[in-house]
C-alpha cells in the first residue's frame, strides 16, 4: 500500500512490519515522531511488543541490551545528543554481540545548540562496531529496517540506520508501505541459540583476562568482514521480494566520468540532478553514493573510483584536525591503487542547505582544483 | 588442582564473553566465571626425596627459627638426617625448582645441619607412645632395620634388633669411611634411635644360623628383615684367592674398625660404585698409589658424582674401558694383572651402554694389591625357603615390604639390590607403618597425587638470582692426610642464608602478596590462613597471577 508519509513515520512502519518485540526509546528532536508513532502502534495493538519508557537514552539502550540479550528483536531510535548519551551502551551492544537496530536521525551536535542536520553525531560512533547504513529517501528509511534486522541477526552485530534531519525526517514522500505478512517471508523470527534464561542462568559480558580479550575483539572484526557479503546478499534478497534492490554503494553515470563526486545521505539525490545538468553540457562527470560506511566498502569504492581521473568527496561533517570522515575513508580505500587527485569539500554543516547550486559550485571548483591545495575546502563559509 | 579453561583458537570460544556453565549457584550476580582457591601443592623436592621428607615445610620452619619443629618434621619420615645429610645422593635437589632458575637449594646441607642439631639436643626426641602388647623382631641394623625399629618403638611396640656384627649401623658402620660419616655422628644417631622407645639389641647374633627364622616367627607378632648385601661379588677369574687380592668391603671393614694396614705402593680397585670410591680414597689415605679400573666410562659410573670428583681431586687415577682378565701370581702372591680393553656397545636393561671386549687388545699392570668392588650380594642362608626369593633377593609385594608370609616384611638392599641409604630408610619406615596398620586394623592411606610443578609455576619476578651456599670444607690437601671429615654443616648464618633461597613451591608461606594485590579487598587475612570472600571476588585472578609460588589455583565456576 502506498501512502504519503514523513521519513520518521516510514521508519515506524518499517519497525511494525518487522515484528519487533521490544522498543525502548527516549524522545529527542528530530526523531520524536518515530517513537511517538511506535508507542501508538504498540498501544493500539498493531505491534505486539513491549514499549519500555525510560528516563534517558543511556537507559534506553541499556534496556535494549537487556531485551536483546533475552532473545527479543529490539529497536530504538535517537539523535545527536541522545546518541552521545548512549555511548557506553552502544559499545556494550557490540561487545555482547547483540543484534539491536537503531535509527539515528542525523542532527548537529551542540553547543551551539542546533536541531538541524549534519553527520557528526553518527560519525562520532564510527569506530564502535555498529554497522552504519546511510539512507537517502523515505522509502529507504523504511526498507532498511527489515534488512537491518536480517543482517544484524545473522552476524550478531547491531545496526545503525541513519537519515538526515528534516530533509528526510520531516519531509513527506510517497512510500510503499511494507506488510507484516510479506516481510515474514523475508525476515524469519529471531530465535537466538544463546540468551538470558532464568532456567539456565549464565553470566554474560563477564571478565576476560588478557588471554582472550583479543580473540573476542578479533571475532567482532571477523563479523564486520562477513557483514560485507551479508549486506549485499540481503539487499538483493529484499529486491527479489519487494522489487527494490539495495547495495553497499550506488554509482551514477560513473562509467566514462573524468570527475566523480562522492556523497552520502540526501545530498546524493541533489547531486544526481546536478550530474544530469552537467552531462547535458557535455561535462564527463558522475556521482558515487556511499550507502554503507561500516563495514567500509573498500572494493566497490576503489573499483569505481580507480577508473576516473579525479575524485571530489562531499562531507556533511568534519573530523576536527583531519578533514571530513568520508574523505578520509575514500582516501584510505584508494591508497596505493591510483595516483588521481582526491579532493575533499566540507559543506552543509548544522543544516545549512546543500542546494543544486552549491553542488554545482563544488563540481566547478573540483574541475579546477588540484590536490592537495588548499588542504580543506570549506564551501560557503563566510570569511 | 582444578583445570583452567583453555581455548587454543578463537573458533572454540563463544562469540560473547560468557560463563560456559550455569550460574544458578550465584545469587548475587557476578562477572566471575572462574575463581581463585587456596590450594597448596606438593613441592617437587618432596616428591624427589625417596623418604618423602617434607622439605618445603621444614625449610619454612627454619626461616622462622623453629629448629626443633623443623627437626621433628624430618624425623616424621627419616630418623637419621645427620646420616643422609652427609651421604645421600640427594635426588631431592635434582628436582628442586630453583635448579631451573639458578642453582638448586642445598637441601642436603640444611638437612645435615638440622640432623646435627638433633644429636646436640637429645631432649628434642619425644617420648614413645605407651607400650603396646605386640612385639616385633628386626633383623639387621643397617638404615632399613634402624628405621623400622625407630618407627615401631616410637609407636610403643617392643622391638628386638638382631645384628651379626658387634656394632650397629650396617654399611653406615663398616662400609662408609669416617671422612664422610664420622663414627661419633653415627653413634649419636643410633643412640637417639635406641632411646626413642622399647628397643632391645642382640648383637653378634646371626639370624638363620644361631636363631632360626621359625623361632622368631613363634615369638614375635611380626618380623622385619633388613639384612642388606653382605658378600662381595667375585671376579670369576684365575688366582682370585691369592694373597694381595681382597674384597673392597672386607678392606673397608678393617679400615673402619681401625686396623692399621701396611700400604703397598701400587693399588688397583676394580669397580665404579660408591664402594670402589670409598676403597680407593681410603687406600689413598693409607699412602697407596691408587688406580680405579672401570669397564665402562665415567658417565656410566654408579657412584655419587661428587664422590668421583673428590677422588679425582685427591689424586686417585682412573682407567676406563678395561676389565681384569687374568691375575698373575708368583709364589701364591699377586704380581701382575692382565686387563682386557673394552668399548661401549648397545645399552643394556639398565639403560647404560654395555661394555664389549675389544678383540686382541690387552695390557698388563704390575699390581701390589687388588681390591674388588664390583657389587655385593645377599647371604640368604636361613631365609631362603622360609620367605620367597627372586634373583638372590627377598621378594616383596608392593611398597610396604610384604613378603609371602603374612607377618614377615623386608626392605632395604635385600629387596632392591644395591641401592641407597635413603631408600633403605624409606623402606624401613613404610614397612613399620604397615606393620602398625596391620596391628590396629587400619586401611592403607591413599597414594599421594603426583602434581606437576616446575619453574613455569614460579613468578620469578619476585626472586633475585643467587648461588647455592656450599658446605664449608677442609682443603683437598688436608683431607688426603687422614680420615678427618671433609665437609662441615652450616652455622646459623649460612643456614638462614640458604633457606632464604627456597621458593616454597606451591605452598603458601603467608607472604601477603595476594592480600595486598586483590583490587576488591576480597581476601581476608586470618591468623593462620587467608579466605576469599566470594561475594566480592570478581574473578580477576590477580591474586593467582601475583602469588610468587602458585599456592592458589583456578576453579571454573558452576562446576
Ligand atoms: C661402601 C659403600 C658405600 C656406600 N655409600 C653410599 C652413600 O654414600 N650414599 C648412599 O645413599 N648409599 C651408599 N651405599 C649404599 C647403602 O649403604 C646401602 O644401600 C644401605 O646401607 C642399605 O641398607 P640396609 O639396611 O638395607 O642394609 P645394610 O646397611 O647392608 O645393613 C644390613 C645389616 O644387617 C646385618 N645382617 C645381615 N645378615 C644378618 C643376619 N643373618 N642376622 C643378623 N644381622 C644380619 C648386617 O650385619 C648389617 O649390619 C654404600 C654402600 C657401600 C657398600
Ligand atoms: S634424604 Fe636425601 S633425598 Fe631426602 S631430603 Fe635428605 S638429601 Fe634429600
Ligand atoms: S625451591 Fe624450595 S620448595 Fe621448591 S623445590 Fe626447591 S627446596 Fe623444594
Ligand atoms: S601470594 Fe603469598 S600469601 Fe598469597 S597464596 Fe601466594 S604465598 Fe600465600
Amino acid at each position: 500500500m502506498k501512502k504519503v508519509v514523513m521519513g520518521n513515520h516510514a521508519v515506524s512502519y518499517g519497525v511494525r512490519a518487522s515484528e519487533v518485540k521490544v522498543i525502548s526509546a527516549y524522545p529527542v528532536t528530530p526523531q520524536t515522531h518515530i517513537v511517538e508513532l511506535l508507542s501508538e502502534l504498540v498501544a493500539n495493538g498493531e505491534i505486539d511488543a513491549k514499549f519500555i519508557k525510560v528516563e534517558s537514552e543511556h537507559s534506553a539502550m541499556a534496556a535494549c541490551v537487556g531485551a536483546s540479550a533475552a532473545g527479543s528483536r529490539t529497536f530504538t531510535a535517537t539523535s545527536s545528543q541522545g546518541l552521545l548519551l548512549m555511548t557506553e551502551m552502544l559499545h556494550w551492544a557490540v561487545g555482547a554481540r547483540l543484534p539491536i537496530v537503531l535509527t539515528n536521525v542525523n542532527r548537529a551536535i551542540g553547543p551551539p545548540w542546533s536541531i538541524w542536520t549534519d553527520q557528526n553525531d553518527s560519525l562520532s560512533m564510527r569506530d564502535v562496531g555498529w554497522i552504519q547504513i546511510y539512507c537517502e529517501s523515505n522509502q529507504e528509511t523504511q526498507d532498511a529496517i527489515p534488512q537491518a534486522f536480517k543482517i544484524a541477526e545473522e552476524i550478531n552485530l547491531p545496526v545503525m540506520l541513519v537519515l538526515d534531519a528534516f530533509f528526510l525526517s520531516h519531509t513527506y514522500e510517497i512510500v510503499d508501505l511494507l506488510e507484516t505478512e510479506q516481510v515474514r517471508d523475508f525476515l524469519p523470527p529471531y530465535n537466538p541459540e544463546i540468551k538470558l534464561d532464568t532456567n539456565d542462568p549464565h553470566s554474560f559480558g563477564n571478565l576476560s583476562g588478557p588471554d582472550y580479550y583479543m580473540e573476542l575483539r578479533y571475532m567482532i572484526e571477523e563479523a564486520m568482514n562477513d557483514a560485507r557479503g551479508v549486506i549485499k546478499r540481503v539487499g538483493k534478497e529484499f529486491g527479489e521480494h519487494f522489487g527494490r534492490y539495495y547495495d553497499m554503494v550506488v554509482p551514477y553515470r560513473c562509467d566514462d566520468a573524468d570527475l566523480i563526486l562522492v556523497t552520502s545521505g540526501t545530498v546524493a539525490s541533489t547531486t544526481r540532478a546536478v550530474i544530469d545538468e552537467m552531462r547535458d553540457e557535455g561535462i564527463k562527470i558522475g556521482a558515487l553514493k556511499i550507502r554503507v560506511l561500516r563495514p567500509f566498502p573498500f572494493k566497490e569504492v576503489s573499483d569505481i573510483l580507480c577508473s576516473t581521473k579525479k575524485v571530489a568527496v562531499l562531507d556533511r561533517n568534519i573530523s576536527f584536525g583531519n578533514h571530513g570522515v568520508f574523505f578520509q575513508e575514500v582516501k584510505s580505500a584508494l591508497y596505493g591503487k591510483t595516483d588521481i587527485p582526491i579532493i575533499g569539500y566540507i559543506l552543509g554543516l548544522g543544516g545549512r542547505d546543500v542546494t543544486p547550486k552549491v553542488i554545482r559550485e563544488v563540481a566547478d571548483k573540483a574541475i579546477k582544483d588540484k590536490n592537495p591545495e588548499p588542504y580543506i575546502n570549506w564551501i560557503g563559509v563566510k570569511r | 588442582m582444578s583445570k583452567q579453561i583453555k581455548f587454543d583458537s578463537y573458533r572454540e570460544m563463544p562469540i560473547r564473553s560468557m560463563t560456559l556453565d550455569n550460574m544458578l549457584w550465584n545469587k548475587t550476580g557476578s562477572w566471575r566465571n572462574v575463581k581463585p582457591v587456596y590450594d597448596n601443592k606438593v613441592s617437587p623436592c618432596i616428591l624427589g626425596c625417596p623418604a618423602g621428607e617434607n622439605i618445603q615445610h621444614y625449610i619454612q620452619l627454619v626461616i622462622d627459627k623453629k629448629y626443633k619443629e623443623a627437626w621433628e618434621t624430618i624425623i616424621e619420615s627419616n630418623p637419621m638426617p645427620a646420616v643422609t645429610g652427609r651421604v645421600c645422593s640427594h635426588p631431592c635437589m635434582g628436582k628442586c625448582t630453583r635448579g631451573d632458575y639458578d642453582e638448586a637449594v642445598n637441601i642436603n646441607a640444611i638437612e645435615r645441619t638440622l640432623g646435627d642439631m638433633g644429636i646436640d639436643n637429645p631432649g628434642w626426641m619425644r617420648e614413645s607412645e605407651k607400650t603396646k602388647k605386640q612385639k616385633v623382631a628386626v633383623i639387621g641394623s643397617g638404615p632399613a632395620g634402624l628405621s623400622a625399629a625407630f618407627y615401631l618403638a616410637r609407636a610403643g611396640y617392643s622391638v628386638t634388633l638382631y645384628e651379626t656384627e658387634k656394632a650397629l649401623g650396617g654399611v653406615l658402620r663398616w662400609g662408609i669411611p669416617e671422612y664422610r660419616l664420622p663414627n661419633c655422628v653415627l653413634d649419636g644417631v643410633i643412640e637417639s634411635i635406641l632411646n626413642s622407645g622399647p628397643i632391645s639389641v642382640k648383637t653378634e647374633t646371626v639370624v638363620g644360623k644361631e636363631i632360626k627364622l621359625k623361632e622368631l616367627e613363634d615369638n614375635f607378632d611380626a618380623i622385619f628383615i633388613g639384612i642388606g648385601l653382605m658378600e662381595s661379588r667375585k671376579l670369576g677369574i684365575s688366582n682370585e684367592d691369592c694373597e694381595g687380592v681382597e674384597s673392597g668391603l672386607e678392606y673397608l671393614k678393617r679400615v673402619n674398625s681401625g686396623d692399621n694396614l701396611d700400604s703397598s705402593k701400587k693399588t688397583v680397585v676394580i669397580g665404579g660404585g660408591n664402594t670402589a670410591m670409598d676403597v680407593a680414597r681410603s687406600a689413598l689415605r693409607k699412602g697407596s698409589d691408587v688406580t680405579v679400573v672401570y669397564r665402562r666410562t665415567q658417565a656410566e659410573m654408579p657412584a655419587i658424582a661428587s664422590e668421583i670428583e673428590e677422588a679425582e681431586k685427591e689424586g686417585v687415577n682412573f682407567r676406563f674401558l678395561a676389565a681384569p682378565k687374568e691375575i698373575v701370581a708368583e709364589g701364591g702372591k699377586l704380581s701382575k694383572v692382565l686387563f682386557q680393553e673394552m668399548e661401549l656397545g648397545e645399552p643394556d636393561e639398565s639403560g647404560r651402554r654395555r661394555p664389549v671386549p675389544l678383540e686382541g687388545k690387552t695390557f698388563t699392570m704390575e699390581v701390589g694389591r687388588l681390591f674388588t668392588a664390583i657389587g655385593e650380594r645377599a647371604d640368604l642362608d636361613g631365609f631362603g625357603p622360609e620367605v620367597d626369593t627372586e634373583w638372590d633377593l627377598i621378594k616383596v609385594n608392593g611398597e610396604f615390604g610384604e613378603t609371602n608370609k603374612k607377618n614377615i616384611f623386608a626392605g632395604g638392599d635385600i629387596v632392591t639390590g644395591a641401592a641407597s641409604v635413603v631408600e633403605a630408610v624409606a623402606a624401613g619406615r613404610k614397612a613399620a607403618e604397615k606393620i602398625i596398620r596391620v596391628f590396629i586394623g587400619e586401611a592403607d592411606p591413599p597414594k599421594q597425587e603426583e602434581t606437576e610443578f616446575g619453574i613455569e609455576n614460579i613468578n620469578v619476578d619476585y626472586f633475585t638470582k643467587s648461588n647455592r651456599t656450599l658446605n664449608p670444607r677442609i682443603s683437598v690437601e688436608e683431607a688426603k692426610k687422614g680420615f678427618e671429615e671433609i665437609l662441615t654443616g652450616f652455622d646459623e648464618q649460612l643456614l638462614q642464608k640458604e633457606v632464604d633461597r627456597c621458593f616454597s613451591c606451591g605452598v603458601c608461606n603467608y607472604c601477603d602478596n595476594c592480600w595486598v594485590y586483590c583490587p576488591d579487598t576480597a581476601i581476608v587475612r586470618k591468623d593462620d590462613r587467608y579466605e576469599i570472600d566470594y561475594d566480592y571476588c570478581k574473578g580477576c585472578l590477580v591474586c593467582v597471577e601475583e602469588c610468587p609460588r602458585s599456592a592458589l589455583s583456578i576453579e571454573e565456576e558452576g562446576k
